[in-house]
């Protein structure tokens, strides 16, 4: 186990350093570019030069680059050239606000998506089937942009129930979450409602489910206690990538309603040219991406007996 | 001073008061031009009547109500230092802190503001500014000479990297640097010329400049000369982190990206009653669907701008109104003389027969606007001299190609950003067609607006987009006079910024428009840009807020408007 844990870690601390040396090589690979991009475009070669001195980008590349990683380490990332404060400082609130919505998302679509996956499952074939089966597959196939705006056009526009945009202003405003998350779920919930019904209609065929049953244990029982664990270790791979799809997937929706999130610092800072916010939120995602896996890797051990890595 | 003249008296006064009699200049002139030599704009608009027969004085406004919040959706920018200011948002916010010498209203009118009163001498190379007494800073100070002194000196001085450089440049002088570029040359650098700003008295400054200008005032609203506190660099040059102010607002909160509260000033502001209790500056990003969404459901009540093409939408929203502004908004396809192919003005004449303007004005801005003419000067500029309107004429593009030595074509790729909008893409997509018969293969390079700003005063051939400025020869000397920052061009022509020197000293505005032929055509025939249109600028806002009118530049200044809920 602690073999298994200590190789984990060791491919994700590798798999970091990979990405910022990626990321170093394509942001400052030209230290004249990062001083122009940092002191703007009105800034003159003087000045650039200046800046470069000062900062240590006359260095030789190894050397910026160590530097580099030790101020990451630590949590400088270096100032935003939009925002004029250390990147840290916006950083972590519009993570906390991406996981706020991320968690508003998980908690409405993952009880949803199993609930009606499990109903689907358990009668393959049945109406309750087909018709969770349709639906889920029809939300899913309209991109998140797309169901955003219809929610927009049918709740704001017509209807005039909610508010159209969610930047909090005045502070948390549980009425401007709910567009936002109905159509992060929308998108998303059919996925896990499929591979649930899937993999619960497959349990329902096994053997001992079949025992089960004869011998007499209630549904609910049969359901609950037999077939649901087995039945999850598939919904759960796709679960674990949902959260790395809501921290960096969700730029389009957070954009759409003007969401003060992680995607739409990222989207900002990218049509900004805010170099170490670009850095900064590159590392973030990547770090969550391949947390996420190692997190479902744990998790499948838990789940399956039968997997071991050893 | 014996040399020197009072406004009122201004030697020119009594010839244009005959001019607006017998019709030759009409009544918004007359009252630009009067102001701008120093009568005060009541006494302005009571001479223009007396002659007229009209009203004695400016229309009075409806009286307001007091109180309320004005949610209004705007980008918000960082907001460190007001010299160095590049986006009219920036401005926006601050300009209800920070106050300027002069205010140019939506009527492109420039009357006193923190400075009473101006008088320029015959010359107009010596001009007298009088401060209003009685201002006070926001930290208790008082508002005197020895502010407008410290920011001339600080907007001249090349450390402080500000644009006004250019706006002021009859008081700057070039000085060798001592130092020397890859190719051996010097170095040089503008500074301010020794004893341009003068200190009178208390309250009264002298400026002094190198050569004519008519449009110090005008300049001194424009956005980078917000006056700061004398002591901004001492307490750390930074708006947002020590925000100081002349102005009716203080700076209550502020989030780059997110927003900015302004609170009314607790002590009596110099300028009468201030209606809003709070304005907040909303940054909803840059989706312009989110704004619709956002004043649909009255989370904000007013929108910083609104894309032509939205108009329709914005017209179907119940209690939205949309507010509209003919202005000198342009974009200009402008050519870096100095790079290849574009060293070659056949080229360039080639590439400008190639635009068919009033086609363009038509399919990208819905002929909301004016075709231009590839000259920078503005038919709603006042001193705009109508040359023969350019020709489209792609026979002719091709045969001087070919006598450029590109008998089988060329291809050009244009650089734009569409930071004005998306007509921009639209305007290319047209002139990529109207420059095919030619020769010319139009490779079309859209960026995002950042990057854009990144190049734009490098890339061979760019669309910059450019705002208003009320008069004309404002936009010449930064943009096109040898040397100035802004100069994206890399123009440089000595007959060029001679014939500006001359149009920019002439009061008479007859004369002054006689001037600009040459302005004019000497930029039309060195072709260094392709100009589309002159476009109309949108905002909107809803029917509870009364008192708003969009101004040419977007400029706010809000302490009279109010909320009528």
């Amino acid at each position: 186990m602690l073999i298994f844990l200590a190789k984990r870690l060791g491919y994700l601390v590798f798999t970091m350093l990979v990405v910022s040396i990626l990321v170093f090589l394509v942001l400052e690979l030209d230290p004249g570019n990062v001083a122009q991009k940092v002191l703007g475009p009105y800034s003159n070669d003087e000045q650039r030069q200046i800046w470069m001195e000062a900062n240590g980008y006359l260095d030789p590349l190894p050397v910026r680059y160590a530097r580099w990683l030790g101020d990451f380490m630590i949590g400088d990332f270096g100032m935003s050239t939009r925002f004029k404060v250390p990147v840290s400082e916006i950083l972590l609130p519009r993570l906390g606000n991406t996981a706020l919505l991320g968690l508003g998302v998980l908690l409405v679509m993952v009880p949803l998506a199993l609930l009606l996956g499990v109903l689907s499952g358990m009668k393959e074939g049945s109406v309750q089937d087909r018709t969770i089966s349709v639906f889920s597959i029809a939300t899913t196939s309209v991109p998140e942009f797309a169901s955003g705006v219809f929610l927009v056009g049918i709740f704001v526009l017509w209807l005039g129930w909610l508010p159209g945009v969610s930047n909090m202003v005045g502070g948390f405003d549980i009425a401007q979450m709910v567009l936002p998350v109905a159509a992060l779920v929308m998108y998303g919930f059919g996925y896990i409602t499929r591979m649930t019904r899937a993999s619960m209609a497959e349990v329902m065929q096994t053997h001992y489910i079949r025992t089960a049953v004869l011998k007499g244990v209630p549904q609910r029982q049969v359901i609950m206690k037999h077939a649901l664990r087995n039945a999850l270790i598939a919904p759960f791979t796709v679960i674990m990538l949902q959260i790395n799809w809501l921290l960096s997937g969700v730029i389009v929706i957070e954009y759409l309603f003007a969401y003060k999130g992680f995607g739409s610092l990222l989207l900002e800072a990218a049509l900004n040219k805010d170099i170490f916010v670009i850095e900064a939120c590159t590392m973030v995602a990547v770090l969550v991406a391949v947390g996420t896996q190692t997190l479902a890797d744990i998790g499948y051990m838990y789940l399956n007996p039968r997997i071991r890595f050893s | 001073m014996d040399k020197r003249k009072s406004g009122a008296n201004h030697p020119y006064i009594p010839e244009l008061r005959e001019q607006l009699r017998r019709g030759e200049v009409d009544r918004r002139e007359f009252l630009r031009t009067i102001t701008l030599l120093g009568v005060s704009a009541g006494s302005a608009y009571a001479m223009a009547g007396e002659i007229l027969g009209q009203g004695l004085t400016a229309p009075a406004r409806a009286q307001g109500k007091a109180g309320g919040t004005f949610k209004f959706a705007m980008k918000v920018q960082e907001m460190t230092d007001p010299a160095t200011f590049d986006w009219t948002e920036k401005s926006n916010v601050a300009r209800h802190i920070l106050e300027y010498l002069t205010i140019t209203g939506p009527d492109n009118v420039t009357r006193p503001y923190l400075a009473e009163s101006w008088s320029a001498s015959e010359d107009l190379k010596t001009w007298e500014l009088k401060l209003r007494k009685g201002v006070k800073w926001n930290n208790g100070d008082e508002f005197n000479a020895d502010d407008v002194v410290y920011n001339f000196t600080r907007w001249l001085d090349p450390k402080t990297g500000s644009s006004n450089v250019g706006l002021f440049s009859a008081m700057v002088e070039e000085v060798d640097t001592g130092k020397k570029d890859k190719d051996g040359k010097p170095v040089m650098s503008k500074r301010m010329t020794e004893g341009a700003v003068e200190k009178v008295d208390s309250h009264t400054v002298r400026l002094h400049l190198n050569s004519p200008v008519l449009s110090i005032p005008e300049n001194l609203y424009n956005y980078p000369t917000a006056i700061v506190h004398r002591k901004f660099g001492e307490m750390g040059a930074n708006l947002s982190k020590n925000p100081i102010g002349t102005g009716p607002y203080e700076l209550a909160e502020f989030t780059v990206g997110s927003l900015a509260v302004l609170k009314k000033r607790k002590d009596p502001y110099w300028g009468g009653e201030v209606y809003l209790d709070e304005i907040q500056y909303i940054d909803l990003g840059e989706d312009s669907s989110a704004q619709i969404a956002a004043i649909a459901s009255g989370q904000v009540d007013g929108i910083y701008e609104v894309d032509v093409s939205q108009l329709d939408v914005y017209d179907a929203l119940p209690g939205v109104k949309v507010y509209e502004a003919a202005t000198a908004q342009t974009a200009i396809g402008r050519m870096k003389v100095t790079e290849k192919p574009f060293d070659d003005i056949k080229v360039r004449k080639a590439v400008q027969l190639c635009m068919n303007t009033p086609e363009i004005l038509k399919i990208a801005y819905r002929g909301r606007g004016q075709p231009a003419e590839h000259h920078h000067v503005s038919p709603i500029h006042p001193e705009y001299f109508k040359l023969p309107f350019p020709k489209y004429d792609p026979a002719a593009a091709k045969k001087l190609l070919a006598e450029a030595g590109y008998p089988d074509g060329i291809t050009l790729k244009i650089d734009f950003g569409q930071t004005s909008g998306a007509w921009e893409l639209a305007a290319m997509q047209a002139f990529k067609e109207q420059c095919a018969p030619a020769g010319i293969n139009l490779e079309l390079n859209p960026v995002p607006a950042a990057t854009y700003w990144g190049i734009w005063t490098t890339t061979p051939f760019g669309m910059t987009s450019w705002t208003h400025r009320p008069l004309g020869v404002m936009v010449l000397n930064l943009a096109y006079r040898s040397g100035v920052p802004w100069n994206e061009a890399s123009y440089a022509n000595p007959e060029f910024d001679k014939a500006l020197d001359v149009a920019s000293a002439i009061l008479d505005v007859t004369k002054r428009k006689a001037a600009m032929e040459k302005v004019e055509r000497i930029l039309q025939d060195d072709a260094i840009m392709v100009q589309p249109i002159w476009r109309s600028v949108f905002s909107a806002a809803t029917d509870k807020v009364k008192g708003y009118v969009t101004h040419p530049t977007l400029y706010h200044q809000w302490h009279k408007v109010w909320l009528d809920a």
